[in-house]
């Protein structure tokens, strides 16, 4: 049946999602579907409600209006499948633990209440952690660790959930390129392995290189599907209101647009 | 006040052994309230528990200390609750509402501690006495009270550890895994309050944030696990416990309660400053020890940069120039010295000094150029 | 609202706070009574004593309230400045107050009774060098003194009625001396050896001197003081020691003081008990016999005395019962 259909092929199905912030519209009557199988970026200027989009799918941020379907069915329910890796900002990083006992907080949603972690899930946590080849660091302080080895334990965290539909807030942000390119191998091992993925993205520069599908934020949806067909200089000028930059990683934060240079729609 | 003493003595030892763990319980709880920058709730709390005292009073007519520390509890979970709805619903930041619930409570039960102070049975009823407490008149019945509140309420911290943990590292991501975040939260604040109650008679509502907040802050500088941290946190508060207790009972007018407090913080003020890597003197020491580490190396410089003038790399320089190169930097003249026990460098005449062949080779080695000129 | 409009009412608003009710004072032409302020019940009681029908008697303190730590509400502030005279014990008893008193002493007659006793009499604060106690009315005789400071203030703000105020006064030392010597008579129930008198608080100091025992508290004169440790301690031992039958709680002090004690005399193998409540900073209510200055001390001393194991109607055996109050 047609819905069969959709729902084994849609892994997010999203309607009117709307965000007011006292009376202010952060998101405004979204809609949007990602099949399963890609990975997606979420783009748009600051402000643009990416993260709150995110936050709201996952429930963390209430929806004036808006219905969710992950893998057709309601978010609650499918709890398992899905893994979230919140920006690293949102964690105080001097909290005294390892890296290993954070990879391992991967494995507590299985575990369910009261129980404790044991021999499989620390096998599985320097698994992890080595698949993002940071296994050396399992007994470091989190305190210790630079933005990029930050960013891999978040992964390695996310990977031990084997989720298969992940939501990333700004993964690469403030990573060095090494780490972003561990950070893309393993994205790209998901695909491989069927997995969904969307992320909050603020390099419109890497777009092309890195995902499949993308949405153009602004408040509203300005476009979203196949970055070949989406990712257009029309459509970023809407999403950016007029200014087509392309934003620097380090300015993404600071809420400047600066006008660099103006690609070629494509590159 | 000798070890015999103390288990003899029945006031020394109900005293003492409230106060341990009256400190045991708070020190641990108060760890997470502490990590998840709460410590301030602790604070708001314990005042707003104040008019539920008072109430407690007015309402029952009793003066049995179960009746008031029920209403004391009360009152401290409707403080939380207040700072929650607040803070959620309106403009007001949570450190303002912390700051209006702290105060606003407190004030009222104030007024009501005034108003009932005109009642016969008012004073016997020792409401007063909640405001800093009175450690040295607790009785074993007072113990076991405690106890029957304070071990569960470390039990559950127990039980609930993982959850705990995951709480106050990272509740979004906790939320997204599926726990009930919110009641979680429900928990930790009625573990908290449970601590707070059973403090009330000892240290009494002003001091109570200090039993609660100093152990765990003084733990921290001592361990990076959190395991350790709540474990030492406890003991600190027990060894405050017992420590201010001992001490008033040696020293006739010592208030209990307040001398508790200040055993407490001479824990935190000694850690602070004698933790190793945390604490302040080990950082001064540190970085004291990278300066003069900097510094010799600049010297070492300044004698490289001057022998590549030269055709002979031994030649000799006046001390004088090198302080010059040194202008700003700190002595050049100690830094000579350690060069010199080094084996780097060597004083030629007075008031020369020259690289030796090992200082060259380390110098070209660091810096580059003259290299082979040995 | 534009700023025209608001200033007047503003004006209006703020001096209808300069307008309260005010007092009427010293009407006594009229014949209406004296507004009498005092501090304490045992003052208030002097002054209807001294003073009969001519005052009308306001005691701020009540039943069971600890002057030591008593704060003067907003009522009470009103009622101060409405009075025509006022009577405190002074000598810090109304350690809260001080400043309230002494705004008041500016605009109404304010007496201190206890320091009209001279410093001869007056027994030091052990702690507080250069204090003295003021539980002076523990000592009866003192407290006829004390008496005669009312009168003598009465009868100077209201001269037309000194001889009305005389006569009271008379009467009324008259009726303090008996009980002066009723309670000596009372006391010497108890062997001499024997007289030990533990309360929560240094109250009785001027008791124990006028009546013979030796007095001793868990608290300093002060109860805002918070009893230590080695307090509860000390004050175990020294029972224990002397084989104290009855420590005594006070209606204005908490219970819990003496509890603890009497729990460290039981861990130390002794069993003292608690022999009663005794009125020491307040006293009964109104109504009952310990509602009055001479019940409330008839009321102690026959408390003591028989937690001794004595009867204290034994000290009339043979006589006629002193006249009732």
């Amino acid at each position: 049946m047609e819905s069969d259909d959709l729902n084994r092929s849609t892994a997010i199905d999203v309607t009117d999602i709307t965000v007011a912030y006292r009376e202010k519209p952060v998101l405004w009557d979204i809609d949007l579907q990602v099949p399963r199988g890609v990975l997606m970026a979420i783009v748009g200027p600051n402000g643009a409600g990416k993260t709150t989009l995110l936050k709201s799918i996952l429930g963390l941020v209430p929806m004036a209006a808006g219905n969710v379907r992950i893998f057709g069915r309601p978010y609650a329910e499918v709890r398992r499948r899905v893994g979230y890796v919140p920006q690293r900002g949102s964690v105080d990083w001097d909290f005294p633990t390892t890296v290993l006992d954070l990879v391992m907080m991967g494995a507590y949603g299985a575990l369910g209440w009261v129980r404790r972690p044991g021999r499989a899930e620390r096998q599985a946590a320097l698994d992890a952690l080595e698949r993002v080849g940071v296994r050396d660091l399992a007994g470091r302080q989190i305190s210790q660790l630079s933005g990029g080895q930050q960013q891999r334990a978040f992964l390695a965290r996310a990977l031990i959930q084997d989720a298969d539909l992940y939501f990333m807030d700004e993964p690469f942000q403030g990573v060095d390129a090494t780490t972003e390119r561990a950070i893309i191998d393993i994205l790209k091992q998901f695909r491989e392995q069927g997995k969904t993925v969307l992320v909050v993205h603020h390099d419109l520069q890497t777009v092309p290189e890195y995902f499949d599908w993308v949405i153009l934020l602004n408040v509203r949806r300005i476009a979203s599907g196949p970055v070949s067909e989406v990712f257009t200089e029309e459509n970023l000028r809407l999403a950016f209101g007029g200014k087509v930059g392309f934003l620097s990683p380090h300015e993404a934060g600071s809420g400047e647009h600066h006008v660099l240079e103006r690609k070629g729609a494509g590159d | 006040m000798d070890l015999l003493s103390f288990f003899s003595d029945y006031t020394l030892r109900t005293v003492a052994l409230g106060a341990a763990l009256l400190g045991a319980v708070s020190g641990s709880l108060g760890t997470f309230a502490l990590l998840r920058r709460q410590a301030l709730l602790g604070d708001a709390m314990s005042h707003a528990a104040l008019p539920g005292i008072a109430l407690a009073f007015l309402v029952t007519g009793s003066k049995a200390p179960l009746v008031i520390l029920v209403g004391a509890g009360l009152a401290g979970w409707l403080g939380a609750w207040f700072v929650i709805k607040v803070t959620g619903l309106t403009r007001v930041k949570e450190d303002s509402a912390l700051g209006l619930v702290l105060s606003v409570f407190f004030g009222v039960g104030l007024v009501l501690l005034t108003w009932i102070q005109r009642r016969p049975d008012a004073s016997q009823a020792g409401l007063d006495s909640y405001l800093f407490g009175q450690a040295a008149t607790l009785v074993q019945k007072d113990l076991v009270a405690m106890a029957v509140l304070g071990v569960p309420a470390l039990l559950l911290m127990l039980l609930f550890w993982k959850e705990l943990k995951l709480l106050s590292f990272d509740p979004e991501f906790a939320f997204s895994l599926g726990y009930p975040v919110r009641r979680l939260d429900l928990l930790l604040t009625t573990l908290l309050v449970v601590a707070i109650v059973i403090g009330l008679q000892t240290v009494g509502v002003v001091l109570m944030s200090a039993m609660l907040v100093a152990p765990a802050a003084a733990a921290r500088q001592w361990t990076d696990r959190l395991g350790v941290m709540v474990l030492l946190a406890a003991l600190f508060g027990a060894a405050g416990g017992m420590g201010g207790a001992v001490l008033s009972s040696s020293v006739r007018r010592l208030p209990t309660g307040p001398t508790i407090v200040l055993f407490i913080s001479a824990l935190v003020l000694v850690s602070l400053l004698f933790a190793p890597n945390r604490g302040l003197l080990w950082a001064w020491f540190r970085r004291l020890r990278s300066r003069r580490r900097l510094e010799l190396r600049a010297v070492l410089e300044d004698l490289h940069a001057l022998s590549l003038q030269h055709e002979d790399p031994y030649h000799s320089h006046r001390t004088a120039v090198l302080r010059a190169m040194s202008e700003g930097h700190g002595g050049a003249d100690r830094s000579l010295a350690e060069l010199e026990s080094q084996g780097l460098a060597r004083r030629v005449g007075a008031d020369r000094w020259a690289l030796t062949p090992a200082g060259a080779e380390e110098a070209a080695r660091w810096f580059g150029g003259g290299e082979g000129r040995a | 609202m534009s700023v025209i409009r608001v200033s007047p009412l503003l004006l209006i608003f703020l001096l209808s706070f300069a307008c309260g009710p005010s007092p009427e004072r010293g009407d006594d032409a009229a014949g209406s009574p004296l507004n009498v302020v005092a501090t304490t019940g045992m003052i208030g009681d002097l002054a209807v004593s001294v003073g009969g029908e001519r005052v009308q008697v306001i005691s701020l303190m009540g039943p069971g309230v600890d002057p030591h730590l008593y704060k003067a509400s907003e009522g009470d502030v009103g009622r101060l400045t409405a009075a025509d005279i006022i009577f405190f014990n002074g000598l810090h008893l109304e350690g809260r107050m001080a400043k309230v008193l002494e705004r008041m002493s500016a605009r109404v007659p304010t007496v201190a009774v206890a320091e009209a006793i001279g410093e001869g009499r007056l027994l030091a604060d052990p702690e507080y060098r250069g204090s003295a106690d003021p539980h002076v009315w523990f000592d009866v005789s003192m407290w006829a003194v004390a008496a005669g400071a009312v009168r003598d203030a009465l009868a100077e703000l209201d001269p037309e009625h000194a001889e009305h105020y005389r006569a009271n006064a008379s009467a009324y030392i008259e009726r303090l001396d008996i009980l002066h010597r009723e309670v000596q008579r009372k006391a010497e129930l108890i062997p001499e050896g024997q007289r030990v008198l533990v309360t929560a608080h240094d109250a009785f100091n001027y008791f124990g001197r006028a009546y013979g025992f030796e007095v001793r508290g868990l608290q300093g004169i002060s109860t805002s003081a918070e009893a230590g440790t080695a307090d509860v301690q000390d004050l175990a031992t020294f029972i224990v020691q002397r084989k104290i039958p009855a420590l005594f709680i006070e209606s204005s002090v908490p219970v819990r003081t003496i509890e603890a004690v009497q729990a460290a005399v039981r861990a130390r193998g002794f069993e003292t008990a608690i022999g009663g409540e005794l009125f020491s900073d307040a006293m009964g209510s109104p109504g009952t016999p310990s509602g009055t200055y001479t019940g409330m001390v008839t009321h102690n001393i026959d408390t003591i005395v028989s937690a001794f194991g004595y009867d204290p109607g034994a000290a009339f055996a043979g006589e006629a019962a002193p006249a009732a109050d």
